[in-house]
């Protein structure tokens, strides 16, 4: 739902000011003001009483004034079409915006676009802060309300050709506009003339891009003494997020993107920027995110100015059910994932994803986030039934049925590093193994099944730089190099030319056996379990 | 029982639980437990009481084991129950000491694997470019008290710590397998205590993953599992076919009579579950299936 108000004998900023007492979310488009009015039926009951409480707001700035004009409609397009063409107070039920906007004249549709057109051009300035973040080196920071309207450049219409011709053809109101065929008007007028249609039928081209305060959510602290090591620094951090925490409460906000900036006393800027999953504006939580992040890339010299700037989001409405079994808030996750991060390193912790590869064992790693039920990708979930279709298995098995995933399935614990092993073959068969590295069995080999021929992006220019390297080592009796460049390259993107067995030890242990034929040299890759 | 879940997750979220929680009977029914979802499994994990109650499975709040030898069955029992709790929506954690977890097979078995965490630690490789190196500074050797291993491990247990007091999983699995025998003797007693206080009323299940016993809260379970026997060499009377008569011991299932045909189809284990209150350990046999797909 939104709100329109439009009132020429006002100046903008007190139109600005009550917009402002009513919703936080609200953009300006020359003298017409738009609000947000989601969520206001609360405060100040159905649409027809927000009006009126709009209505009294402008009285009371200039009473009397029989100009000031308010729309109330589902789109923004339709809500402020009609206070720029309608006398007074209108409210349009949700569907009914077409016949609403019908009598309407299409002279109100080149005046919308002059206003959308001037709005974006006074904002273009700003567009490359969008893409580099806030300029923390330097100055302050504005944040990039502009960059979001610099689409709409392209529709401008200083003198209006399209007007011209509707007119000639005889086309005086929306309505009947509307009432054209679509494919004829996108024939004969272009791409612009089917966004007029669209226009004129009360549909949003565009996402509303609220007004934000030049002044973002950033604060900064000089230190008297350089501090150094995080202890003091949580200190500061603390005193710099509460009333940044505050902030964002009170304009319903959270913290989508954390730049942590430091001024050393070798000059330099040390500059940290967090992404954070979900947006949170507990100050603990931030601070503690901060802080773990610069434990594992510290600055290397003391600090003497310490800036943080928020970028903000709208903050996540989260309606806990006493039917369902709680999840974490995603500050907990936060948290964890950087405590774990910090611990194990990068690339170390998160959620694993099945890649759409034949390669043995590929995968890749993603954000562990906390999946609501409705957010399961059906798709991957589809591939890995797809991959289950072995050309191992004879025809009339390739089909997964459902019921079998509750069955239990045996696992297969895949070594990193592939280990070395010596095998004696007989009548081209692994008969026996070897290998010198603990814990893992030697000896005769009692049933074994393959071969399984695999090979896979042999094509890449990186495979074949590595197959030749691994030649020349192998030609050069190099085996122990060959072996340990083979054993480094597992896992990495690279191309691959093996045979799989599967072999049963006398000890009970089920391995599986990979012979890379470049080289010839047997690796262990995993074991059955 | 959800709701009665719902509202003892919210007292755990606002610090209330330790009041309350001790004074609040046993959970009763499904919600006790998480189950594997393997019927004969979850039978032997419930025991007598637990089957009156309709609870099947691995006790929340508490500290379990699933050991054997290699090749025994432990991982895929362990990969079950984390598949289980994925398909009921949970979230799941997995400490992978040595990175042995392969995403791939995890996910043809079944688990979702955006609601795992996975904990990668690190491999052992002779090569130590192979390595990542943040792990390597300071490391004296490869094994031996503070060494490679030693560390590895360590980042592991804490790891864990930090994973069940966040209590964002409902289940949390240690991968402790490869760990050598020796470095898990070192752990002090401690480590284990400060795991059960932390999950003590809560939802999550810790489930140990190792090769010998290591430890067990006072609720847990103990599942114990045979190695795997195999025929004699050369002996092709021994190969078993899928519509052959079911041998007690546990054993590898070989499909094909033919050398080049030949291709193992499963897996027979037999397991003994014990718990610290139970008269005598429940003893179940049960198969897995291999998957020649990934």
């Amino acid at each position: 739902m939104f709100a329109a108000l439009y009132a020429p004998s006002v100046p903008a900023a007190a139109l600005i000011d009550v917009a402002r007492a009513f919703t936080p979310r609200f953009e300006q488009l020359g003298p017409v003001v738009l609000l947000d009015a989601s969520g206001l039926s609360r405060l100040f009951g159905s649409a027809q009483e927000l009006g009126e409480h709009l209505r009294d707001a402008l009285e009371k700035l200039s009473p009397g004034d029989t100009l000031a004009r308010i729309a109330i409609a589902s789109t923004q397009t339709a809500a402020t079409l009609l206070a720029l063409g309608c006398p007074g107070l209108t409210v349009v039920m949700p569907g009914k915006e077409a016949i609403a906007l019908a009598p309407l004249s299409v002279s109100v549709l080149d005046q919308f676009e002059k206003l959308s057109s001037a709005s974006a051009h006074r904002a273009a300035p700003g567009e490359l802060r969008r893409h580099t973040g806030p300029d923390l080196s330097a100055g302050g920071w504005h944040h990039p309300r502009s960059t979001h309207q610099a689409s709409r450049g392209r529709r401008r219409a200083p003198e209006n050709r399209l007007l011209e011709i509707l007119t000639k053809w005889g086309i005086r109101t929306l309505g009947a506009l509307t009432a054209l065929a679509g494919p004829e008007i996108h024939e004969r007028l272009g791409e612009r003339g089917a966004e007029w249609q669209a226009l004129a039928r009360g549909r949003d081209g565009r996402p509303m891009v609220p007004w934000l305060d030049d002044v973002p959510f950033e604060a900064a602290l000089e230190l008297e003494w350089p501090i150094e090591g995080l202890e003091p620094l949580s200190f500061v951090l603390a005193r710099l997020l509460e009333p940044l925490a505050e902030q964002l409460e009170r304009a319903d906000r959270g913290a989508a993107v954390l730049y942590t900036s430091l001024r050393l006393t070798s000059r330099n800027v040390f500059t940290r920027t967090l992404q954070l999953p979900a947006p949170m504006r507990d100050p603990k939580t931030l601070r503690t995110l901060i802080l773990l992040d610069l434990e594992s890339h510290p600055p290397d010299a003391p600090i003497d100015i310490v800036r943080i700037v928020i970028e903000p989001t709208p903050a996540k409405v989260l309606q806990w059910t006493l039917l369902e079994r709680a999840q974490p808030a995603p500050e907990h996750v936060s948290t964890l994932i950087a405590r774990l991060t910090a611990l194990m390193g990068e690339g170390h912790v998160g959620s694993p994803r099945v890649v759409d590869s034949w390669k043995p064992g590929a995968f890749e790693m993603g954000d562990f986030r906390v999946v609501n039920d409705d957010c399961v990708a059906s798709d991957v979930r589809r591939l890995s039934i797809n991959r289950e279709i072995d050309h191992r298995q004879s025809p009339n098995s390739h089909s997964i049925k459902e019921s079998s995933i509750a069955e239990l399935k045996s696992a297969l614990r895949r070594f990193r590093f592939p280990v070395p092993t010596r095998v004696v073959v007989s009548e081209g068969r692994p008969v026996r193994i070897q290998t010198d590295r603990q814990g893992f069995s030697s000896g005769a080999i009692t049933q074994a099944a393959g071969p399984w021929r695999t090979s896979g992006h042999w094509w890449s220019a990186s495979a074949r730089e590595q197959t030749g390297e691994l030649r020349r080592d192998h030609r050069a009796g190099s085996s122990a190099v060959a072996t340990g460049k083979v054993e480094a390259a597992f896992g990495r993107e690279g191309g691959w030319d093996r045979d799989e067995w599967d072999v049963a030890m006398t000890d009970g242990t089920v391995y599986r056996l990979v012979v890379e034929r470049e080289v010839g040299q047997w690796f262990l890759e995993g074991v059955m379990d | 029982m959800a709701a009665r879940a719902a509202v003892e997750a919210l007292l755990r979220e606002k610090k209330l639980d330790r009041t309350l929680t001790s004074t609040l009977p046993e959970r009763l029914g499904e919600d006790a437990v998480a189950a594997l979802d393997v019927r004969v499994l979850d039978h032997a994990l419930a025991g007598r009481d637990g089957l009156h109650n309709n609870a099947a499975g691995l006790p929340r709040g508490q500290v379990s084991e699933v050991v054997g030898p290699s090749s025994s069955g432990r991982t895929s029992v362990a990969w079950a129950a984390l598949a289980a709790a994925t398909r009921r929506g949970e979230s799941v954690a997995l400490i992978d000491t040595f990175d042995r977890f392969d995403p791939p097979t995890a996910h043809a078995c079944g688990m979702d694997l955006p609601r795992l965490l996975w904990v990668r630690g690190q491999a052992v490789s002779k090569t130590s470019a192979a390595i990542d190196p943040a792990w390597l500074p300071g490391v004296r050797a490869v094994s031996g008290p503070g060494t490679f291993v030693e560390r590895v491990i360590d980042r592991a247990i804490k790891s864990l710590n930090l994973v069940v007091q966040s209590g964002v999983c409902t289940l949390v699995v240690i991968d402790l397998v490869d760990v050598p025998a020796t470095a898990l003797r070192r752990l002090p007693a401690s480590t284990w205590f400060r795991v059960e206080r932390a999950i003590e009323g809560s939802d999550t299940a810790v489930l140990i993953l190792a090769a010998q016993s290591v430890s067990r809260s006072t609720g847990g379970r103990s599942v114990m599992l045979d190695g795997l026997r195999t025929p004699g060499p050369g002996t092709r009377t021994s190969v078993l076919s899928e519509s052959g008569a079911r041998s007690p011991e546990p054993g590898v299932i070989w499909k094909g009579s033919h050398d080049r045909s030949r291709r193992i189809a499963g897996m027979r284990s037999r397991a003994s579950v014990s718990a610290a209150r139970w008269s005598h350990a429940q003893a179940v046999d049960f198969r897995s299936h291999v998957i020649n797909a990934v």
